[in-house]
């Protein structure tokens, strides 16, 4: 189950504030970067919930945000539907979709369910490649922000739009802190740890499995939601496996099953891409190099190797010792 | 569509090819998987290698070295991640053996992209298998025909090999029961270190017979290493027949998907895939009971 320790909370604190220093002092190109890190760091933050809590090792998280990218720019473009709705409906669909997906899979563990997913996404992928709705490898244009001005919120001005990301990914995180300490949330980290003991305790494994993969995939829809609004355009580039596997790296880098790790993978994530890519075209390599350096290190990412050696020190907060165990069961 | 006979000798024999390509890189995986339990997803990353050092050898010493020495090249490198990140991954569980391989991609990606250039490279198909054959009443590219041989070849040795020599034996046992065979006395460690680099020699070789057939660039690992997977998931892992299975549905349903059915070509083989994992979801002939 998900604990928040002194450390985390102080983690938090550190990593609010200091995306809203940015947000009120950077300039166009930095707000653009921090809200890429925020819609990031939503979309890991689902992803972390399934892989780091349930061991449900996703391949396909990328292609649920493009589900909800998608799904937002035909509703609220060709359907004609107003933002607030296409979104609500966006999101919706997603989270069913990944229900489905989660039902389907539930029986399948470790490399299988990786494989089963990783099959989802490229079906999503495939298809939205070639339908002439979706824009086919074109992709779509022309997608509005939603519309705040009722309250005097201006969406379309880059600072309040990153803003907005903010108080939004703050929402999901609380979301999913929420679901991982329901009793659902203990279920799914209880099915993780001994799935066979949860059965004989009259549990229903696949329908928990589902839920939560279905609430993980709706957040992964409002990270899609928020995707397609920020850049105003898509393009089935975003459903390819490639993303679902950056974004698997950004929880490992960060730390998984910490919740609070991912969100410093992905702001670390997207500051080395950017700075690496300026400085060269081959920054894949560097970034594969510090993937197979941190995986092979065995530390649990970044914010989870801090956290140990914090903890070893003062003794104070237990040693996360789930992380092993999930790179075990995984 | 058409009753032409020929059409549909046509496309059998383009399912056929591309069912023995895939099967020689799925092989390998497969039985590096069953062996090892270890999944490495850089193996499409060797399979573009074998495409660029058969560019490279052939454009100096022609294709019949390339032919020869791509596989041996790969098969080197295939030793260098042994020893540098297989061997201390073998005992992790596949999420970090995933992550680890992924990580492979992007280097190998990249290093391929400094040593070659980002532009895509071609080699001539060789003179000896230039031309067309007629074949079953159509006209046939010879090359193509030469891959689907070659298929039929390395399957015909590896099903030798695995089912009726004492080093199959010990591969089967390998796969079965490692700790039994270990107990047995079978140095399992060096099996395994012989069949990853075989598996990487044939990744090689595909790599090599297909140079001639796509442009050789930097991303063709990329984008072999998704059917690659499906093949071996769909035929389950580990085995030889499931390899065999997993290539020529995959073979068979992609051209003939895109022959008759254009528009959901795509998606078939994803929703196959999805419908044998529901229905079996260890695969249709995986090694293990």
């Amino acid at each position: 189950m998900f604990h928040h320790t002194p450390f985390r909370y102080a983690a938090l604190v550190l990593l609010a504030s200091g995306a809203l220093f940015q947000a009120f002092t950077a300039q166009y190109f930095g707000l653009e970067i921090l809200t890429e890190i925020l819609i990031l760091a939503m979309l890991v933050l689902a992803l972390d919930m399934v892989a780091g809590f349930g061991g449900m090792v996703s391949l396909c998280h990328g292609a649920l945000m493009g589900v909800g990218a998608y799904g937002y720019a035909v509703l609220s473009t060709t359907a004609g539907l107003t933002p607030p709705v296409a979104m609500a409906a966006a999101v919706g669909i997603t989270a069913g979709i990944s229900w489905v997906i989660g039902a389907i899979c539930s029986r399948s563990h470790g490399i299988y369910f990786i494989m089963a997913t990783l099959a989802f996404g490229q079906m999503a992928y495939s298809y939205v490649f070639e339908a002439p709705i979706f824009g086919g490898d074109d992709g779509l244009g022309g997608i509005e922000r939603l519309d705040l001005s009722i309250i005097g919120v201006d969406l379309n001005d880059t600072r309040t739009f990153a803003l907005f990301c903010l108080v939004t990914l703050a929402a999901m995180y609380g979301l999913a802190v929420m679901i991982l300490r329901s009793g659902l949330g203990r279920s799914f980290s209880g099915v993780m740890h001994n799935e066979q003991r949860m059965r004989a305790l009259g549990l229903t494994v696949w329908r928990i499995k589902a839920d939560v993969f279905g609430l993980s995939g709706m957040i992964a829809g409002v990270a899609g939601v928020l995707a397609a609004q920020h850049i105003m355009y898509i393009s089935p580039g975003l459903m390819a496996w490639t993303v679902s596997g950056e974004a698997l790296v950004v929880v490992i880098l960060g730390g998984l099953g910490t919740l609070v790790g991912p969100l410093v993978g992905a702001a670390v994530f997207v500051v080395l891409k950017h700075e690496l890519s300026s400085l060269t075209t081959y920054w894949h390599l560097i970034v594969g190099v510090i993937l197979i350096g941190v995986v092979m290190s065995r530390a649990n990412g970044i914010f989870g190797f801090i956290e140990n050696s914090f903890a070893a020190r003062s003794k104070t907060t237990e040693i996360n010792p789930k992380a092993m165990e999930v790179t075990k069961d995984a | 569509m058409t009753t032409d006979l020929g059409f549909w000798t046509l496309q059998a024999l383009n399912a056929l090819q591309l069912s023995m390509l895939l099967f020689l890189l799925s092989v390998g995986l497969t039985v590096i998987f069953g062996l090892m339990h270890f999944v490495n997803l850089a193996h499409g990353a060797l399979y573009a290698l074998g495409a660029y050092f058969a560019a490279s050898f052939a454009a100096i010493w022609g294709y019949w070295a390339a032919f020869l020495l791509a596989p041996v090249a790969v098969a080197g490198v295939g030793v260098l991640l042994y020893s540098g990140f297989i061997q201390r991954m073998r005992k992790s569980g596949p999420m970090a053996q995933v992550l680890v391989t992924f990580g492979l991609i992007f280097v190998l990606l990249d290093l391929t992209r400094i040593v070659w250039g980002d532009l895509p490279l071609a080699i001539e198909v060789p003179a000896m298998l230039g031309g067309r054959l007629a074949f079953l009443g159509v006209e046939y590219p010879t090359y193509r025909l030469f891959i689907i041989v070659l298929g039929l070849v390395v399957l015909a040795g590896l099903a030798f090999v695995l089912g009726r020599t004492q080093i199959g034996a010990m591969i089967r046992a390998g796969v079965d029961n490692d700790e039994m065979a270990a107990c047995l006395g079978i140095n399992v460690e060096r099996l395994f270190f012989c069949v990853f680099c075989v598996g990487c020699a044939l990744a090689g070789l595909a790599g090599a017979v297909a140079a001639p057939l796509l442009s050789v660039s930097p991303d063709m690992g990329l984008q072999i290493l998704i059917p690659t997977l499906i093949v071996i998931v769909i035929g389950g892992l580990g085995s030889l027949k499931g390899a065999v299975a997993g290539s020529l549905i995959y073979g068979f349903v992609q051209t003939f998907g895109a022959v008759l059915a254009p528009q959901l070509s795509s998606v078939l083989i994803y929703a196959l895939l999805a419908a044998v994992l529901v229905i079996k979801p260890v695969g249709l002939f995986p090694a293990k009971g």
